[in-house]
């Protein structure tokens, strides 16, 4: 009996659900989109998905040999390499997807300390440099339903996207069911709406996404678009143009959910949300390119530092509640007893302001007041 | 209130344990029988109540205190709570539980002497509801004494309070304590037995067993039997117990809830973490546990202490959900130590 005993510490039960259950959960959800863009561009499409996750598993294990560290069976790239070519046109050269990749893992992820330490979203960051260096290609959209060659120069037809209709101010020539089956052209993942709907409530069932993130964000998203239409159709129109074009909703289930750049809290979340759909339609509008949405979540993965500090202050009130309120108490005490009669109260101070159970005793007017002391017996009970 | 989502919900699997009864371990000299007083049970004043469970050596098993320091310090007052705590929280472990519904007229006249002492304006016993993985009924009264069913996630023991008045004092005193209470009462019986839950994945006969002070858990389980070799032995709770290398030098104490024998360790992952806040929200006491740890990993005791680290209570709760099996809770545990010994030093 003794021989097989192992070491482990405290809850000797643990949860089912991994690292790995939930990373093959956002798999399993990209699956139905690759289907999708096989149906409308050919197998090219696939064979992009397959490059990108290669070369990204390849980089980070060349990273892990350069850093002389255990390589860790992970699958954090091969989602980060799945997720940038369903941003770019099916028509992308390979080495675009590459260098993306390569800027997503050498960039991003490595020099932060891996998996879980990156401070910007991967996926995010190599779509917005090969967007800056490659911009005739990253946004040249080829038509839908028709075979892409898999090698070679792209001889495809060039379609105009609703996006790029939209960033003049002028009305796509499709119709709202087109953008809802993904019929217009656009970035090859993100324009099968109802199928990215469906593979994000998919994971919002089995937990691997909060859904607060998608929810705060698309909500507040669809009310600016409705308050300021840049097209003149009807607002129902507009508000579909406007949400089912570029990366809306593929960005808000996939990338804006990825846990280790968002806030931690529901309310960091909910506050994350809420301000990324402001800064996303700010890039929309006034950005340069008409695809704003990894711009955007660059910069707001910037500030989920900040609302997670911002939950922790919030609950630390909550938590220090009574000693809060108690120093409130004698402050406006103070207050009151300041003028004319300058004092100071007589009972231990520390006993005042920690327990805030005891009943209120009359106060005596004795000594001058102190202000710096006062304060001073705050900030502790406070801390 | 959403936003503070407090506690997990767990799998409670205390199924066999609670429907059998208790198994008693022979022991294997006599008892002490001690002739404590010769006045009928019901003629006891309160002052021998509390001889009587200093004589007979009785420990309450929730918090490990000597019954008779507790009764004598307790002062409740006016219209104060006498609450006996049956809560058993933790997965398998069911061992006051099964005493308040296998044992339930001795219990009674524990509570009986013990109101004696304490004179409460209402007594009621907490027990833990949510045992969704059986259909097993908690009885709504035992004795005379009402049950309290306490609901909700898996930190139980601090929501037992919220039924108590406002500025009114509270007692808690543990079941077994009772049940020990009512023996030394009517049969002169010194406390020389404890409630051990016995069970596990790999355990053939899982039941709630009565063990002398003192048997090694390798006995215990040698009672039970071993269906093949477990790789980890827990003594006390699932959630909170310590696993043990030598079941045959390791021996069960009052206070011991549980003896768990499992077929796998969880083992080790080498995932780091990912960020994704589980352990944020399971925390009780809502604390920031994911920035916590990595404080504490960094070795930053003055950002942990502002972080309030000082109030975790050691559930374990956030390395339950952790997805990556970090140990959270033993990390925080630790540091929360760390804090202790360098205030008293007076180096932070």
């Amino acid at each position: 009996m003794k021989d097989k005993l192992m070491f482990q510490n405290a809850p000797h039960v643990r949860q089912s659900e991994s690292v790995v259950t939930i990373m093959s959960g956002v798999l399993f959800a990209l699956l139905p989109i690759y289907l999708m863009s096989l149906f409308y561009y050919g197998a090219r499409s696939l064979v992009l998905g397959i490059c990108g996750a290669f070369f990204c598993c390849a980089f980070s294990a060349i990273g892990s040999l350069l850093l002389r560290e255990k390589p860790v069976p992970d699958l954090t790239p091969i989602i980060t390499g799945l997720i940038i070519p369903l941003l770019m046109p099916a028509d992308i050269p390979y080495y675009v997807v590459i260098s993306a990749c390569a800027v997503a893992i050498f960039v991003v992820k490595l020099p932060f300390g891996g998996t879980g330490s990156n401070l910007f979203n991967p996926a995010a960051v190599g779509f917005a440099s090969v967007a800056i260096c490659w911009p005739e290609l990253v946004f040249r959209y080829p038509a839908t339903m028709q075979a892409i060659e898999i090698f070679g120069e792209s001889t495809a037809k060039i379609a105009q996207s609703p996006a790029y209709s939209l960033s003049f101010g002028a009305v796509p020539d499709y119709n709202v069911l087109d953008m809802l089956l993904g019929s217009a052209p656009g970035p090859m993942g993100a324009t099968n709406i109802l199928v990215v709907a469906a593979c994000g409530i998919f994971l919002i069932v089995k937990k691997a996404v909060n859904w607060i993130t998608p929810v705060s964000f698309l909500v507040p998203y669809a009310l600016l678009c409705l308050a300021f239409p840049r097209i003149s159709c009807s607002s129902f129109d507009a508000l579909c143009f406007e949400l089912f074009s570029g990366t809306i909703v593929f960005g808000a289930f996939f990338m804006l959910t990825e846990p280790v750049t968002s806030p931690k809290r529901d309310f960091g979340k909910l506050l994350a949300g809420i301000s990324s759909a402001v800064v996303v339609f700010l890039f929309r509008y006034f950005g340069g390119f008409e695809i704003g949405f990894a711009s955007a979540l660059i910069v707001m993965n910037v500030f989920s530092p900040v609302f997670d500090a911002v939950c922790e202050n919030i609950l630390h009130a909550f938590r220090h509640k009574d000693s809060i309120i108690a120093t409130f108490k004698t402050d406006r005490e103070r207050k009151k007893l300041s003028g004319e009669q300058a004092v100071k109260i007589v009972e231990s101070k520390e006993e005042k302001t920690v327990s805030e159970t005891e009943p209120e005793e009359p106060v005596e007017i004795v000594e001058e007041i102190d202000l710096s002391e006062k304060e001073e017996s705050g900030k502790e009970a406070v801390q | 209130m959403s936003f503070f989502v407090k506690g997990i919900f767990l799998e409670q699997k205390k199924e066999p344990m609670l429907t059998r009864s208790t198994l008693v371990m022979r022991q294997e000299f006599e008892y002490f029988d001690c002739d404590f007083t010769d006045t009928p049970v019901e003629e006891l004043s309160a002052k021998q109540i509390i001889e009587l469970a200093r004589l007979a050596g009785i420990v309450d098993e929730s918090d490990g205190k000597m019954l008779w320091e507790k009764l004598e310090k307790a002062n409740l007052g006016e219209g104060g709570t006498l609450i006996i705590d049956a809560i058993d929280d933790e997965p398998y472990i069911s061992s006051q539980m099964s005493i308040c519904i296998h044992q339930p007229e001795k219990l009674a006249l524990g509570i009986e002497l013990c109101e004696k002492v304490l004179s409460p304006a209402k007594t009621y016993i907490a027990m833990y509801r949510h045992i969704l993985d059986s259909n097993f009924g908690i009885p709504s009264k035992i004795g005379k004494y009402r049950v309290k069913k306490i609901g909700g996630r898996y930190p139980a023991e601090s929501r037992v309070y919220r039924h108590i008045p406002k500025g009114k004092n509270s007692v808690i005193v543990g079941a077994c304590a009772m049940l020990h209470l009512a023996r030394a009462a009517e049969e002169n019986q010194k406390m020389t037995s404890c409630f051990v839950t016995v069970a596990g994945d790999v355990v053939k006969n899982p039941r709630n067993v009565e063990v002398p002070i003192g048997t090694t858990a390798e006995k215990i389980l040698e009672l039970c039997g071993l269906t093949e070799e477990p790789e980890a032995i827990i003594l006390g709770g699932s959630m909170t117990g310590r696993a043990i290398f030598e079941p045959e030098n390791e021996t069960v104490g009052p206070t011991t809830r549980g003896v768990i024998a499992l077929a796998r360790s969880y083992g080790t992952y080498s995932y780091t973490c990912i960020g994704c806040g589980r352990c944020d929200h399971a925390c009780p006491k809502a604390l920031s546990v994911c920035a916590m740890r990595k404080f504490a990993e960094a070795g930053k005791l003055d950002m942990l202490q502002q972080y309030d680290v000082s109030m975790c209570i050691g559930c374990g709760a956030c390395s339950y959900v952790c997805p990556s099996r970090i140990d959270v809770s033993a990390t925080l545990l630790k540091a929360k130590k760390q804090i202790e010994i360098a205030k008293k030093e007076g180096t932070l």
